[in-house]
């Protein structure tokens, strides 16, 4: 019997300021050591000055994983000695004196299996280290700020997984997630980092730490599972340790057991005076977090008849969504959600695609119009929509330039279908045995018709013509 | 020119052109010169003072002065003044540089106070006779045996020995109130959250403030004036509402209720400290006060409590002097990180070392729950009771220090004696009460101070009466 | 009455060098031992008293740049880094 849990850390990249100072909440764009201030690299005499809308935001999460919030909350302190961590002691959450952490007791639903939250808790990022030379064991190490005190909510499961599949699929609904409540953005290098934790048959449980990807956890959970099995299997006792996962060699290493010598005294944090959630406060948060993944793919089905596939991935992007909601109206919907989970899809799949993207709402708008309209057909819209993501250009200037426009009626299809039956009578003549030959027919006339005649009405005529079904 | 001037009379003199900033600087100096050699009040001395003083003279000139008028102020030396070192009396601190001022002294030099110097403290400020210090102890004006108080003694003689106006220290246990009892002069450990600690180097975050000290009660209440209120670098200051200490600072105390604190008046107490105390208590019951005793019985848990907070927020707070960013010179090449900390720590004096241990101890897993939690509850408990005592009267009464100053090398080989000396003090830090000590008595040469402990938020009235007590006696001017 | 490794141990936590054993030793067991009187004081029942704010109290979120230049003052620093022992 597998068992797995996870502790994930979601940096609140989209507030304006660290946890504890004005500093920038996203460091990346800074040269080392130039996002610092007093507060965040610990100078004697600083004190922390917590951050009102990260409690905010992590309230949010805590809401949105079903978890219990309490009516106040603290901070503690963990001690220990890193060259990352300015203060050699780390603010975090705790939970000693009752639950004083934002959240715990939650749970959440991945395909029909229950995973319980633990704990959700508010802490600060150390900052970051650059090894002069390319491993750990350097002369010296190199210190940047700029990620000190950076807000991190810490999401801790129950070890309710039983393999790494749901891992992966409950990882993915929660980047989803976070990213549609607005508080992280997932694609940012470093905003999410995730640990695991392994035990089998009952047996000692072991940490995964300092995992790069969610893809080498997945890896690293597969390996880990088959080195405990094969250890039991010989009679051998899983030793109760943290592991980390080696890229190169493709397996799990024991990490330095010094860490297991930590004691890190946790005791509450003085220059921060409880905080008392009301529930008036509950109640705003509620009403300012955006909707539920969960309920836009209900209401997309419900109320404009998409399809239950398409509502799922619809809802579950936020660029989708954004784009959605301000495309439509009642009679596009269905046609946008098409356009977007098919054709788009292809077009949009990276952060560097979308960035790059010109295309906007009101060319989703124009184009679902026209194709509904019949003044183009499916296959050209597929041409002019690469080319609106490509050049932002307005959809009518593309169909004058590209010629998409005109779609045939059903005269001028017919007349063409006569010209190709003409011309193939030796594929007209083995209709009768080889009924497929149909598409090849069906192929020459959309060659014929530069995609301007709509696909299921020119079959439509051919059979008629054929005299087939 | 007098130097024994109070900062009222100061601003008075100034304000009717009897004196400039630049004179009153410059004799100032000059009385530092002919004294700290022997007294060491001060670490470090601003050799722009005089500068400073120049254009504080043309701002006067110009009716532009702020409300300190230049007057010279001593800042303990664990307080961030930007520019200047502030070593914490430690060598693990010697060649820092603070880049910024703490918002204390933002607020004095908006008001155009002058900065002298920083004065000398026990190491960290974690003791009470300035013996601590790695850099040498202040020694007492009144008698250059004896022993100045601490941690704040360096301040405690600087105002004493007219080497400054007045000074901010900083009080965990009564490191403002005892060395102001030392030395027979003003300090007060106000409210928990009155006077904002950005830019106090931590030792004991939950309970310690900045303090006000100086020769005269109006003189303290003054500073506080400038140095107090909310502050948003500060997440535990609290809204003073913009209180006016020095307006009413007269209005005596007939009719309010005074309580004796039993626990520190009986036992343990020096005789002459008896006999001062009981001076006071019948002084004030001529101004109109009624008197009752009253019992707190967490006061005999108070030290034991005190010290394993403090050391388990000393422990925490220190932890950030690992000498790489900041410190003294000790080159790091060829060290391993953890071994370059240990050996780099090691320029922490013996006290400040036996605290970092026990602050390592009290909290650590299997013990937390023992003594850390316990000591919490004490804390909880005495609050609940001094809470009740402060329901029945308005302000409690005890000597600041159950004993009279005492000679160097005294105390100091008995950590327990040590401790005990703070009795009467921690109570007021354990529980965030304002308290005061006024010069009472100076008997057979030294001083002795009784304390007032008052309401939280209080501190006016505190004052109040304060200013009523020292009006009751005449003290000797300091012999040297 | 706290044993001899534990305070050794202890102070390597801490990162505290004591060499001589003997006295810092027998003074910080004094005090732990001093500390025991705690157990008489009859306060299992107490409720922590701690302090609290509302969350209107708590710091804005915006970003505000610290304009002066903090990592030149500093000490061992290189480039614009700090230079820290490597770890072993």
């Amino acid at each position: 019997m597998i068992k797995i849990g996870l502790e994930i850390h979601c940096q609140l990249t989209n507030l304006a300021s660290k946890l504890f100072c004005s500093c920038k909440a996203n460091y990346r764009e800074f040269e080392s050591n130039t996002n610092i201030c007093p507060v965040c690299i610990g100078l004697p005499g600083s004190l922390p000055m917590l951050n009102r809308r990260a409690v905010e935001k992590a309230t949010m999460i805590s809401m949105a994983l079903n978890c219990k919030t309490p009516e106040k909350i603290a901070f503690f302190r963990k001690n220990y000695f890193y060259p990352d961590l300015p203060k050699n002691f780390q603010i975090t959450q705790y939970d000693v004196y009752g639950h004083t952490s934002i959240g715990h007791e939650g749970k959440i639903t991945i395909e029909g299996k229950e995973i319980r939250i633990r704990r959700i808790q508010i802490e600060e990022d150390p900052g970051r280290l650059i090894y002069e030379g390319s491993s750990e064991k350097t002369q010296i190490t190199l210190v940047d700020y700029n990620r000190a005190g950076t807000p991190l909510v810490e999401i801790v499961t129950e070890p309710d997984f039983e393999n790494p599949k749901q891992v992966r699929l409950f990882l993915n609904i929660l980047v989803d997630l976070l990213s549609n409540l607005g508080v992280s953005d997932p694609s940012l290098e470093g905003a999410l980092r995730a640990d695991g934790n392994v035990s089998v048959k009952g047996g000692n449980k072991v940490e995964i730490k300092n995992v790069a990807s969610f893809h080498d956890l997945e890896k690293a959970l597969h390996f880990e599972i088959t080195r405990q099995q094969s250890l039991v299997e010989r009679g051998i006792p899983v030793i109760s340790e943290t592991r980390q996962w080696d890229d190169k060699r493709k397996i799990t290493v024991s990490a330095r057991t010094k860490e297991e010598e930590q004691d890190y005294r946790y005791f509450l944090e003085g220059d921060i005076p409880w905080v008392k959630l009301s529930p008036e406060h509950f109640n705003q948060l509620k009403k300012e977090m955006p909707e539920s993944i969960a309920s836009k793919r209900d209401r997309y089905i419900t109320k404009y008849g998409i399809p239950e596939q398409v509502a799922e991935v619809l809802s579950s992007d936020k660029y989708y969504t954004d784009l959605f909601e301000q495309a439509h109206n009642e009679k596009n919907a269905k046609e946008i959600a098409n356009i977007i989970t098919t054709d788009l899809m292809g077009f949009v799949d990276t952060r560097e695609k979308r960035e790059k993207s010109k295309l906007t709402h009101h060319h989703l708008s124009d184009l679902a119009n026209a194709i509904i309209s019949n003044k183009i057909t499916r296959s050209s819209a597929k041409t002019a929509l690469l080319n609106m993501v490509q050049t932002g250009k307005p959809l009518a200037s593309i169909i004058t330039e590209q010629d998409l426009g005109n779609v045939l009626d059903e005269s001028k299809i017919s007349l063409i279908i006569n010209e190709v039956l003409q011309e193939e009578s030796n594929a007209v003549a083995e209709i009768k045995e080889k009924p497929e030959t149909v598409n090849y027919l069906v192929g020459k006339i959309m060659k014929k018709t530069k995609g301007k005649a709509d696909p299921a009405k020119t079959l439509d005529i051919l059979k008629k013509k054929l005299g087939v079904e | 020119m007098n130097l024994r001037i109070s900062a009222l009379k100061y601003v008075e003199e100034i304000k009717n052109g009897n004196i400039t900033t630049e004179e009153f600087i410059s004799k100032t100096i000059e009385r530092i010169q002919k004294v700290d050699s022997k007294l060491h009040a001060y670490l470090s001395l601003n050799d722009k003072a005089i500068e400073q003083a120049r254009v504080v003279d043309k701002k006067i000139k110009s009716k532009d002065g702020g409300a300190c008028m230049g007057m010279p102020i001593s800042i303990k030396d664990n307080i961030c003044v930007k520019g200047t070192k502030t070593t914490c009396a430690s060598k693990m601190l010697e060649n820092f540089v603070s880049p910024y001022d703490a918002t204390v002294v933002s607020r004095l030099k908006e008001q155009d106070a002058i900065i002298v110097g920083k004065t000398n403290l026990d190491e960290f400020a974690m003791g009470f006779t300035t013996e601590f210090s790695a850099f040498g102890p202040s020694k007492n004006p009144w008698n250059t045996e004896y022993v100045p108080g601490g941690s704040s003694g360096g301040s405690a003689v600087a105002v004493s020995a007219l080497e400054c106006i007045a000074s901010l220290g900083s009080d965990t246990g009564g490191s403002v109130r005892n060395p102001a009892s030392f030395c027979s002069i003003v300090g007060l450990k106000p409210t928990y959250g009155l006077i904002s600690r950005y830019g106090l180097i931590s030792y004991s975050n939950s309970i310690e403030q900045i303090g006000p000290m100086a020769r005269t009660v109006e003189d303290v209440a003054f500073m506080l004036n400038i140095i107090a209120g909310i502050d948003s670098h500060d997440n535990t200051t609290v809204d003073n509402q913009k209180q006016d200490y020095l307006k009413e600072i007269d209005a005596g105390v007939n009719g309010k209720k005074i309580g004796i604190i039993k626990e520190m008046t009986q036992e343990g107490v020096d005789k002459q400290v008896s006999s001062a105390t009981n001076k006071a208590i019948s002084n004030f019951e001529k101004l109109g006060a009624s008197i009752e005793e009253i019992s707190l019985d967490m006061v005999k848990y108070s030290v034991a409590a005190y010290y394993t907070i403090t050391a388990t927020e000393a422990g925490s707070n220190l932890a950030r002097y690992d000498n790489l960013r900041y410190g003294y010179d000790f080159d790091l090449e060829g060290y391993e990180f953890n071994s370059y900390i240990s050996k780099a720590r090691r320029n922490f004096g013996p006290e400040v070392t036996r605290r970092m241990i026990l602050g390592g101890f009290v909290p650590s897993a299997g013990h937390a729950g023992r003594y850390f939690l316990k000591a919490m509850k004490v804390k909880s408990k005495l609050t609940s009771e001094i809470n009740e005592a402060l329901k029945k009267v308005d302000m409690l009464l005890s000597p600041t220090v159950p004993v009279l100053p005492f000679k160097f090398g005294e105390k100091i080989d008995d950590p327990i004696a040590l401790f005990l000396v703070d009795i009467n003090t921690v109570t007021a830090n354990l529980t965030g009460k304002p308290a005061i000590s006024v010069p009472f008595e100076i008997s057979n040469g030294l001083p002795i101070g009784i304390q007032l402990l008052g309401k939280p938020l209080h501190d006016k009235q505190l004052l109040q009466a304060a200013y009523a007590l020292q009006n009751t006696v005449k003290l000797p001017e300091v012999p040297i | 009455m706290v044993s001899k490794e534990e305070i050794e141990h202890i102070a390597k936590l801490m990162r505290i060098e004591i060499d001589d054993h003997i006295v810092h030793i027998d003074r910080v067991q004094k005090i732990i031992s001093y500390f025991d009187i705690l157990d008489k004081a009859n306060v299992e029942s107490e409720e922590l008293d701690v302090k609290e704010q509302t969350i209107e109290e708590l710091r804005d979120d915006k970003y505000i740049p610290y304009d002066e230049k903090l990592i030149q003052g500093l000490k061992n620093y290189k480039g614009s880094y700090i230079r820290a022992p490597k770890m072993s």
